[in-house]
């Protein structure tokens, strides 16, 4: 049979899957255990009318598993909702690759692009079903662009994902399992943008349940909202019950159909929640090579601790299965280590995405003029980087995992850029003082300390954030004293974190330590590279407000900044990932030519802890917010071993 | 004459409440930066990242782009004529439905705890008190010390850890996980009481330890009074005369407790709740005021100054009661 699986590069057609996946079409599905009852009751359609016609076929990472069990894992406090997506998975249109390189079809069957890449044609599942049972078809698809993302109560500024040049996407339906969506200029990463954790909007909201709390399709809907405490319009409404993409109303009602391969119970995710089940999905639309439908594990269960410690005493007692969040700090190991045996779990590894994990980043738009002058200064900041002994750093807080490292894409990453990940990582405190003599710092107070041009000491009062990353605290004493050798002053303190935001937002100060991403991901987190995050391109904030608000506010970027996010917008709107490649590395070479900030050491894998009973689990899984580990490895093929 | 005292002291609390809603919210708010800000910072924790459109489109739901007397008004009108409370930026639910749900468990933890503190502090300080200078007088005293010296949440960390380690029990909560969100039946209420037992203790022992010295003290101050002398040598029995008079007089500071009991319900062993996991209220409070969820923190200040009043009225009239020599003037 005529399966066609279009790839969005080269318009080939995949044979290879299209003879993998032809045969099981004409196969009976198998299905876990747990539903037998329900089935043979008649209260649920055999298992070959639940699937759609093309199910997903997935080639699991070690083996065809077996079904039942639970997979425990902790939630923090609040606002933990993250962690419940990076297990269920964001089921999008599109999804990652487990190895993070490249997308394939996920909700969507296939999918064109036309040649400017302004028009993606979306193939999806014929006969797919929503968790409750009810298909599943373009019209949830439509439903979301043409009633709630082009309705400005419901936006009244929509996500970026969906706008470009200020125009928010519009689609069209072909037929019941065809839409085209059109952007008003080239989309060059849309298809991988999908596969990111918050955009599934156009497959999130079942037409059918939520067309309830929109007043286009229900006259009554004001009884509904005064009946309701704490709404007083229809979006609010509808967020509270159908969710929204980036909210634990996602996870807290058991009522709302989903695409998930588990779903909520009434164990949701609401406040005062000491535990969050989820059940599976009997309408999950994947299957694996042997026919059986998926997921393998029947119960997802989630336990919420407010503090950290605990969730890292139930690690250690071995009641959690598969986590690394909240337990992987480098402090926790040895606890953990120490119980493994006992707690029948092993570790598995974090390809981390981040690149380095501590970077200085200099404040090229600091309110002081003085200070702002020095900061440019390109001299300046090699000297200061010179000035740094990063082994010592490495050995003494990092415990020696890691090497000097400035910022830019992994050895392993295709945009790799040797002089932008190593220039300037050499220790030499005399060549860091000739070159600040030569830059005009050649005055020094009784103390050593070098003068800048208004006779001031040259002096760096920094924050950092203590409480979660006491590492940094540890690095900038040892700092302090090697920028001493230099007559550099350092003074830092450790503030709570949403200060240190608000101090980024009010541009009030000299240097900024974060870790920098961009090591594996460089495509979905550049804000290291060019200023593009409104709080996180520490560089220059108001540049990156500049160019969000298309010149309305912040400040206009120097040249080469300005250079940079010009080939951004190229890049953004080029569609052939060798051109994208190329593009990008440009503006890397740029940003390494510039040397605007400055790092310490590589960032080292993260752990996690995983049962050792546990398969289908990768030994390495890379970790990154744009790839929510471990979901795109597919937590629904993990299965209990015997 | 009781009833005019409870109607005036009920009536004053209307002009308290206003002022302590106003102060509430300009304290809430008071913090640099807005929910926004601690969101985007809490998201940061795990290098999780929002696009400035969605940022400024939550601003505009919260209302927080407008002025803080809008925001008050806002709030405070839908408080008193809907009896909305809002809604929670952080949970995203209404606010009502999130103080509820944890009210009903938190109270039956304080009054468990109550019957524990009372249940081994009053006979232990009266037995002290009686046998001053004892053996067990100093046995007493010194595990009283020692109570009251160790902070609450190390003992809950100190005991869960033993659990952990050398028990494999469960870890801090108030049910077994079958029984968490499950509807209550009886097994759930004994699944309760094999949890309550741990954070009843913990709680327990501060209070406990001091309520044993005041009992103690007071009622030293009372057995060498003459009325007791004067009993005595009438020939009442020890037993009836010890309970009947001094531990009478004695029982005060006793009484006085409930009057912080019911503030005690909301902002209560924080940190002892969330070391052990407790689904109580202080947690979900001190939550709300970190990230500066102000409809949800500002409907815990509210509830507490309320209960904080009418737990003095309580523990007034019951003072009155109790003790003729106690009056309303």
């Amino acid at each position: 049979m005529a399966l066609v699986w279009r790839a969005r590069r080269a318009k080939i057609l995949s044979l290879a899957a299209a003879a993998a996946l032809a045969p099981l079409a004409a196969w009976a599905y198998q299905e876990a255990p747990a539903l037998d009852a329900a089935v043979k009751a008649g209260s649920l359609p055999a298992v070959d009318q639940r699937l759609p016609e093309h199910p997903d076929v997935i080639t699991p990472h070690q083996a065809v598993g077996t079904y039942g069990g639970t997979l425990r894992r902790m939630l923090g406090g609040s606002n933990d909702h993250n962690s419940i997506l990076r297990i269920i998975g964001p089921q999008g249109l599109t999804r990652w690759t487990p190895d993070f390189s490249d997308v394939v079809p996920n909700v969507a069957e296939s999918w064109e692009v036309n040649a400017d890449a302004t028009e993606f044609t979306f193939h999806l599942r014929k006969g797919m079903k929503w968790s409750d049972g009810q298909p599943f078809n373009a019209d949830d698809v439509m439903f979301f662009v043409d009633d709630l993302l082009n309705d400005k109560d419901f936006y009244p500024s929509a996500p970026g994902n969906y706008v470009v040049n200020g125009q928010r996407m519009t689609a069209e339906k072909i037929d019941d399992e065809t839409v085209k969506f059109k952007f008003a200029a080239p989309y060059g990463l849309f298809v991988q943008m999908l596969a990111t954790p918050l955009a599934q909007e156009p497959v999130l909201w079942a037409k059918h349940y939520c067309k309830q709390f929109l007043p286009k399709y229900n006259p009554d809907v004001q009884k509904l909202i005064a009946a309701t405490p704490g709404v007083q319009d229809w979006p609010s409404l509808f967020r509270l019950k159908c969710g929204e993409v980036e909210s634990p109303t996602r996870w807290g009602n058991p009522d709302r159909p989903v695409l998930d391969p588990w779903v909520t119970t009434k164990e949701a995710y609401t406040a005062g929640a000491t535990r969050v089940v989820m059940d599976r999905n009997p309408y999950f639309w994947q299957v694996d090579t042997a026919g059986n439908q998926l997921p393998y594990i029947d119960h997802v269960a989630m336990g919420v601790a407010g503090d950290n410690q605990t969730v890292v005493l139930e690690a250690a007692a071995g009641h959690v299965d598969m986590q690394r969040r909240k337990l992987d700090a480098l402090a926790n190991k040895p606890v953990l280590a120490e119980s493994a045996d006992k707690g029948g779990y092993k570790f598995y590894t974090l390809d981390n995405a981040a690149s380095d994990t501590m970077a200085i980043h200099f404040n090229l738009t600091d309110k002081d003029p003085v200070m702002r002058k020095a900061l440019n200064d390109k001299n300046v900041r090699i000297a200061l980087s010179l000035g740094i002994d990063r082994a010592e750093i490495i050995d003494i807080v990092y415990q020696g995992t890691g090497e000097p490292w400035q910022i830019g894409p992994k050895k392993s990453s295709p945009l790799y850029n040797d002089q932008l990940a190593h220039q300037f990582t050499q220790y030499d405190p005399d060549k860091a003082n000739q070159m600040l003599d030569a830059e005009g710092f050649d005055k020094k107070d009784a103390d050593g300390y070098r003068l800048m041009s208004d006779g001031r000491r040259f002096t760096f009062n920094v924050n950092y954030t203590g409480i979660e990353q006491p590492d940094w605290g540890d690095a900038l004493e040892i700092i302090k004293e090697q920028w001493k050798k230099i007559g550099i002053e350092l003074n830092a303190t450790s503030v709570e974190r949403s200060i240190y935001y608000s101090r980024g937002e009010a541009n009030d100060y000299d240097f900024m330590v974060w870790n920098s991403p961009g090591g594996l991901d460089a495509y979905f987190d550049p804000r290291d590279f060019f200023p593009i995050h409104p709080q996180g391109s520490w560089q220059a904030i108001p540049w990156a407000k500049w160019y969000l608000s298309g010149g309305k506010d912040g400040e206009e970027p120097d040249a080469s900044n300005k250079e940079r996010l010009a080939l951004y917008d190229q890049f953004k709107q080029t569609s052939d990932p060798a051109k994208q490649k190329e593009i990008f590395g440009k503006i890397l070479q740029i940003a390494a030519d510039q040397f605007e900030m400055i790092g310490i050491s590589s960032a080292p894998p993260l752990y996690g802890v995983v049962n050792k009973k546990l398969g289908n689990v990768p030994d390495v899984i890379p970790a990154s917010w744009m790839y929510p580990d471990p979901a795109p490895t597919l937590p629904q093929t993990y299965y209990w071993m015997k | 004459m009781i009833w005019r005292f409870i109607i005036k002291r009920i009536l004053w609390m209307v002009p308290f409440l206003i002022a302590v809603s106003m102060v509430s919210f300009l304290l809430i708010q008071a913090p640099p930066g807005d929910y926004l800000t601690t969101y985007i910072a809490k998201l940061a924790e795990s290098n999780e990242v929002m696009d400035q459109a969605s940022i400024n489109d939550l601003r505009q739901r919260f209302g927080l782009d407008q002025s803080i007397f809008v925001q008050y008004w806002k709030w405070i009108s839908n408080i008193v004529l809907h009896g909305d409370f809002g809604m929670s930026f952080e949970w995203r639910q209404p606010v009502s439905q999130l103080i509820w749900e944890r009210m009903a468990l938190t109270l039956l933890l304080s009054m468990a705890t109550l019957i524990f503190t009372w249940a081994v502090a009053f006979p232990i300080g009266v037995y002290s008190a009686v046998r001053k200078y004892s053996v067990g007088d100093y046995i007493a005293t010194t595990l009283g010390f020692l109570g009251l010296a160790t902070p609450n949440f190390l003992l809950a960390l100190i005991l869960m850890y033993i659990g952990v380690v050398y028990f494999g029990s469960d870890v801090g909560g108030l049910f077994s996980d079958p029984f968490k969100n499950a509807p209550w039946s009886w097994d759930k209420v004994v699944d309760l009481s094999r949890h309550l037992w741990l954070p009843v203790v913990v709680l327990g022992t501060g209070s406990t330890a001091s309520l044993i010295r005041i009992m103690r003290a007071n009622l030293l101050d009372e057995l060498n009074k003459p009325y007791v002398d004067t009993a005595r040598a009438k020939g009442l029995s020890e037993f009836r005369l010890i309970m009947k008079y001094p531990v009478r007089v004695a029982l005060n500071p006793f009484v006085s407790t409930i009057g912080w009991v019911l503030p005690q319900l909301v902002s209560g062993a924080v940190v002892t709740a969330i070391v052990l996991s407790l689904p109580l209220s202080g947690p979900l409070m001190l939550q709300a005021l970190m990230s500066q969820d102000m409809y949800l923190a500002g409907a815990f200040v509210l509830m507490l100054s309320s209960l904080t009043v009418i737990g003095m009225l309580i523990s007034d009239i019951l003072l009155v009661l109790l003790d003729p020599r106690v009056r309303y003037e």
